[in-house]
């Protein structure tokens, strides 16, 4: 097997005392999308953020393309992440908001990026400054910002959150988009989703990462079409 | 050079965009001369000394308000962890956020200096030209110990008070020697009367700025 | 075993101690210009030092939890730093009272001083910072970070100080002690009196540093039961 884009090995995160995950051992192949579901308070966010390399593992490590997630150098480059804050600055117009992250991560035509990315998620107010966007546009736009500099990894952390019905197909077809060109996604949501591709599905328990496997009973899935 | 430019650019199209609280900002900075114009009552004899310790009070001061606003946007939404996984070089952010405060100071003593020429009775003339160095590098000096201050105080619980507890007491040199430069200039001194003040405030200068942009990645880094 | 280390420092600061107080009160000469009062000299200074070396440990310190993220940096950090401040405040404190006989007042800026003066400033933010962050991984770094550039800081402060009073000399004529120690025997037991403090500050800082490093082991420890005890809720 192909080494893997992302992989955990023993990992373990304490906040204080208290264990919120726990040898959590992970792999993700390249090209493939996972969804890794579960509760509230379950430490989704947290794996996100330890594999982005904005937190620090208490012990053991992640493994992004290779880089350690303690020290991902230029491996930061390819990630494109998706967390519950926008990582929007209020005062500056959606334009200026992706404008400025293109110029961050050295795209070349900037604004043609950010007019493109507008569109593709189906925003109009491109003027309009993010604060006075409703929570559903700042996520629209939040997953352009995450989407934007082709990353080869994208770690989405409730991707599907506050959207309408039309954005959630639109965010699932730049999800499967991604896939087709060779980028791997790591999604969490509360409960299962139907993207129409193959899913590695797992779901996290007691602070432990489990394959997840479909009880017999009725799937409680919200197909998003293909 | 890109990077650094963008969040430069990116910070001062902010720090114009809060229209209403910049000028508050630059309000207060100003309305702490006119507390020290009556808390002092200058004589003639005493205004190069009066004055001088007015632009410094005011940098000081409304430096420190500054700097904290600017982390605290940056805090808002998350956004200095988009720029943490960013490839940015933690030294070049550093740099682009060190700039973008110097600017918002160096606009503040612009007009501090203006004003305190009127208050002070000084005349407009080579005496403020001769101001010119030592308020640079002060300014610079200022900036760039309170970015670095700045992100480990947002952080922490009453951190708009914990700022001046640590950036004083560090300014401390640059205050006295800021203020002597100053001094001899606006009393008429040549510049080279005042070259180990200005010698002492560019070794400030050189100390912080290099200490910035090592140490800033350890204390924008979460968790 | 480390307990035979700790009793054999306390022991030889007790030693020293002894031996000092004795010299300063009964064997060294009385100085001629100011008379009884300026045994206090034999105080202030150690304390002196030790504030400053202590302030360099502060600073060591965090340059190695930056470099090697281990716990056991920032303890030592923490622990000179709150020792030092109490050394930095005996310095202050048999500054006043040196001056007032002297010279009739309670505070004097003159260069020594005013210099530690601002090493007591820069102890208080850095304790009060550790004061008042909550996570103990980023109040490390954010302490280290402080230690590192104050103590930077200094040589610019003494400088600029040393400048400042230049200019303007303190009313106040310089304290003996810093020019020609006449007698001997006063070099001599300043140098005992050095030792003795240097003693007393390696006996506190080994105490709190391994205070501190207990308190640390347990909460390893607790993480340890935690992570068996959730281990045990999957089964």
């Amino acid at each position: 097997m192909a080494r893997p884009a992302v992989e955990t090995r023993a990992l373990i995160k304490t906040f204080g005392v208290v264990p919120v995950l726990r040898d959590i051992n992970l792999q993700i192949s390249e090209g493939r999308c996972a969804l890794l579901t579960g509760g509230n308070g379950s430490g989704k966010s947290t794996l996100l953020r330890i594999i982005a390399g904005l937190s620090q593992p208490t012990s053991g490590d992640a493994i992004v393309f290779g880089a350690s997630s303690r020290n991902l150098g230029v491996v930061r480059r390819r990630i494109g992440m998706l967390t519950h804050q926008s990582w929007l600055y209020p005062n500056l117009t959606a334009r200026e908001n992706l404008t400025f992250y293109a110029e961050l991560y050295g795209m070349p035509h900037g604004d043609g990026l950010a007019e493109k990315w507008i569109a593709a998620v189906g925003l109009a107010a491109a003027n309009d400054r993010v604060r006075e966007f409703s929570r559903g546009m700042e996520q629209r736009l939040s997953i352009a910002r995450a989407m934007m500099m082709a990353p080869d990894l994208l770690l989405l952390d409730e991707p599907f959150a506050a959207l309408d019905p039309d954005a959630v197909a639109m965010v699932a077809d730049l999800i499967r988009s991604a896939i087709a060109r060779g980028c791997t996604a790591l999604l969490t949501a509360h409960s299962q989703l139907d993207l129409g591709i193959e899913i590695d599905r797992y779901q996290i328990v007691n602070g432990r990462v489990v394959p997840f496997r479909d009880e017999s009973r009725a799937p409680q899935r919200s197909r998003i079409g293909a | 050079m890109g990077a650094f430019a963008a969040v430069l650019r990116k910070d001062l199209r902010l720090e114009i965009r809060s229209g209403q609280s910049t000028i508050a900002l630059f309000a207060l900075s100003l309305l702490i001369m006119v507390v020290l114009v009556f808390a002092l009552n200058p004589q003639p004899i005493d205004r190069a000394r009066d004055a001088a310790a007015a632009l410094w009070v005011a940098l000081v001061f409304g430096g420190m308000l500054g700097a904290t606003r600017s982390m605290i946007a940056e805090n808002e939404n998350g956004c200095m962890r988009a720029l943490t996984l960013s490839p940015i070089d933690p030294a070049a952010l550093y740099g682009a956020k060190l700039a973008a405060a110097f600017a918002f100071m160096a606009i503040v003593e612009i007009a501090a200096v203006g004003l305190i020429t009127l208050f002070f009775n000084l005349d407009f003339g080579a005496d403020l030209a001769r101001l010119a160095p030592s308020l640079m590098f002060g300014t610079l000096g200022f900036a760039a110990l309170a970015t670095l201050l700045a992100a480990i105080s947002s952080r922490t619980r009453a951190g708009d008070l914990l700022l001046p507890i640590l950036a004083i007491p560090l300014f401390i040199p640059a205050i006295i020697a800021g203020v002597k430069a100053s001094e001899a200039a606006l009393s008429g001194f040549p510049l080279a009367a005042a070259s180990q003040w200005l010698g002492i405030l560019a070794a400030f200068d050189v100390l912080f700025i290099t200490l910035g942009a090592l140490l800033f990645e350890h204390v924008i880094r979460e968790d | 075993m480390k307990n035979k280390i700790g009793t054999a420092l306390g022991l030889m600061t007790l030693g020293l101690m002894l031996v000092s107080l004795f010299m300063v009160f009964e064997w060294v000469p009385t100085e001629a210009d100011q008379g009884i009062v300026q045994r206090i000299f034999y105080f202030h200074v150690p304390c002196a030092w030790v504030a400053f070396a202590a302030f360099g440990i502060v600073a060591i310190a965090g340059v190695f939890y930056l470099w090697l993220k281990d716990q056991i940096w920032d303890d030592l950090g923490y622990a000179a730093a709150e020792i030092g401040m109490v050394f930095c405040t005996l310095v202050l404190v048999t500054g006043s009272l040196w001056a007032k006989p002297i010279w009739g007042t309670w505070w004097t800026w003159d260069s020594r001083l005013t210099t530690t003066f601002i090493l007591w400033l820069l102890y208080g933010g850095y304790l009060m910072l550790r004061a008042m962050a909550d996570d103990t991984e980023e109040v490390a770094r954010f302490g280290a970070v402080i230690g590192i550039a104050a103590a930077l800081d200094v040589p610019v402060v003494i400088l600029s100080v040393r400048l400042w009073r230049t200019i303007h000399p303190a009313v106040l004529i310089t304290r003996s002690g810093e020019h020609g120690l006449e007698d001997p025997r006063m070099v001599i037991t300043l140098l005992v009196a050095l030792a003795a403090f240097t003693a007393l500050f390696g006996w506190l800082l080994r105490l709190r540093f391994q205070q501190l490093r207990t308190r640390t082991r347990l909460t390893i420890l607790r993480r340890e039961v935690a992570l068996i005890e959730a281990a045990v809720g999957d089964y």
